[in-house]
């Protein structure tokens, strides 16, 4: 029991197991395996080392396969050029440095991943309140409070649904965000809440939908309604902000 | 602090009892500076052995909790070796959520933040658009404003609940780039890969 629990399918970072996920996981495995120093690699045992690999084709992440190869490419061109007379161009970043460069970066995130990668394990091991609810699909609400950017989000796609219909009309109209607040104010003292997606589809055209949307992005930011969505996509419900309900 | 039953938390053993219920009923973690003043704690290190009495508790073997802290609060768990057996009794499975991509993404975002997803792509050397938008959606990561450059492209974040995702009190925990090759150093770390 008290041993730690693996999940046998988890182990994509195994060294053991050969898998690499892009090509500079295939290089660091490489450097490593032939004890080579990251700042000092010799590019040419890598190179064909690197090739067989791929010629081989095991363990390599076949969705990636053409970065592999335009790795690979890089590493011929930096092996190509070695041979030649030097032609240093001032100022430029050969692009052997280039790839050392983008190599060690690579290698930091690939430590923290793994780092990450425990402490998730390690995290997943405590169960918490909140995991035991996650089960119980038919709660009434998921209030989640939602960003501007998911509100746009939304909004697009409640514009991209109206594409289907033809019977939008550019009327001459002029609609006010006050006006729409007024409207909207009265519609949640007399329903309690809005359903917003249901409130736009029954407006008249897209600048009215438009205004409608900006007078709730408006009083949100007012604290005079509360926006909440449940998930990314669905409607967004409007209540009426009181003091006190929503902390931070 | 009085309630209209006499119950006064004058005493370790019922600010303890008192935490514990406080803690029971919070879904989240609670922030020690609420339970500080809400107990009326003279110092914080009065507050800090309250605390250590409650973890000391916690360790006997007739308990099934642990008390823990992470994304600036205090919370109760299950304890580790519990873990499979809540997941027969409860036939759900908790496990990994997060892919290489995705931890790849976190990796970067959490060193760098606030980072741009063309950032993040450059350093992972791969379009990174996918994991970006599920972290987003697992709330691990959020957007956080906009770069001032051209295109003013939006800037990624890690968020609260990343802290809790991972067990931590803040970002300052994770180590740092230094200490990170120190960590990895010689044997590439067998303990992380060998099981």
């Amino acid at each position: 029991m008290n041993e730690m629990h693996f999940d046998p399918g988890e182990d994509v970072y195994n060294i053991n197991s050969e898998f690499f996920n892009g090509p500079f996981d295939l290089l660091l495995h490489l450097i490593r395996k032939n004890k080579m120093n990251i700042m000092d690699i010799r590019i040419s045992d890598i190179t064909s080392e690197y090739l067989k690999y791929l010629e081989k084709g095991d363990g390599i992440n076949p969705v990636r396969e053409g970065d592999f190869l335009m790795t690979a490419s890089t590493l011929i061109y930096i092996k190509s050029r070695s041979l030649l007379p030097r032609t240093e161009q001032e100022g430029q970043e050969s692009p052997e440095k280039k790839l050392i460069r983008t190599l060690i970066e690579f290698d930091k995130i690939r430590k923290i991943s793994i780092l990450l990668k425990e402490m998730e394990k390690r995290e997943i091991m405590l169960w918490k309140r909140e995991d035991i609810t996650e089960k119980f699909e038919n709660r009434e609400y998921d209030l989640e409070e939602v960003s501007s950017f998911q509100l746009a989000e939304i909004f697009l796609n409640i514009v991209s649904r109206e594409d289907g219909k033809d019977v939008l009309f550019l009327d001459k109209k002029n609609y006010s965000v006050e006006k729409m607040r007024d409207q909207i104010l009265s519609k949640l003292e007399s329903d309690g809440f809005i359903n917003f997606n249901k409130y736009a589809e029954a407006l008249d055209s897209v600048e009215e939908i438009l205004v409608s949307f900006f007078t709730v992005l408006e009083m949100v930011k007012r604290k005079s309604i509360i926006a909440i969505q449940k998930g990314l996509f669905d409607t967004i419900s409007i209540w009426k902000y009181e003091k006190g309900e929503i902390s931070n | 602090m009085t309630d209209e039953s006499g119950f006064t938390a004058d005493t370790l053993e019922k600010k303890i009892s008192l935490i514990e219920s406080i803690l029971f009923v919070s879904g989240e973690p609670v922030e020690p500076e609420k339970l500080i003043n809400f107990l009326g704690c003279e110092s914080i290190s009065e507050f800090e052995k309250i605390i250590e009495k409650m973890e000391e508790i916690y360790k006997e073997d007739g308990r099934g909790l642990s008390l823990n802290r992470s994304g600036g609060g205090i919370y109760l768990s299950t304890k580790p070796e519990l873990h499979d057996s809540l997941n027969e009794f409860f036939t759900i499975k908790r496990s990994s959520k997060l892919t290489v991509p995705s931890l790849e993404t976190l990796a970067i975002v959490a060193y760098r933040e606030p980072v741009t997803l063309a950032e993040i792509s450059d350093l992972r050397n791969v379009n990174s658009t996918g994991p970006v938008k599920s972290l987003l959606q697992k709330k691990l990561i959020k957007i956080s404003g906009r770069k001032r450059v051209p295109g003013l492209p939006l800037l990624y974040s890690t968020t609260k609940e990343f802290l809790l995702y991972f067990g931590l009190d803040d970002l300052t925990q994770l180590p740092s780039l230094e200490e990170l090759t120190e960590l990895f150093e010689d044997k590439e770390q067998p303990s992380l890969f060998n099981k």
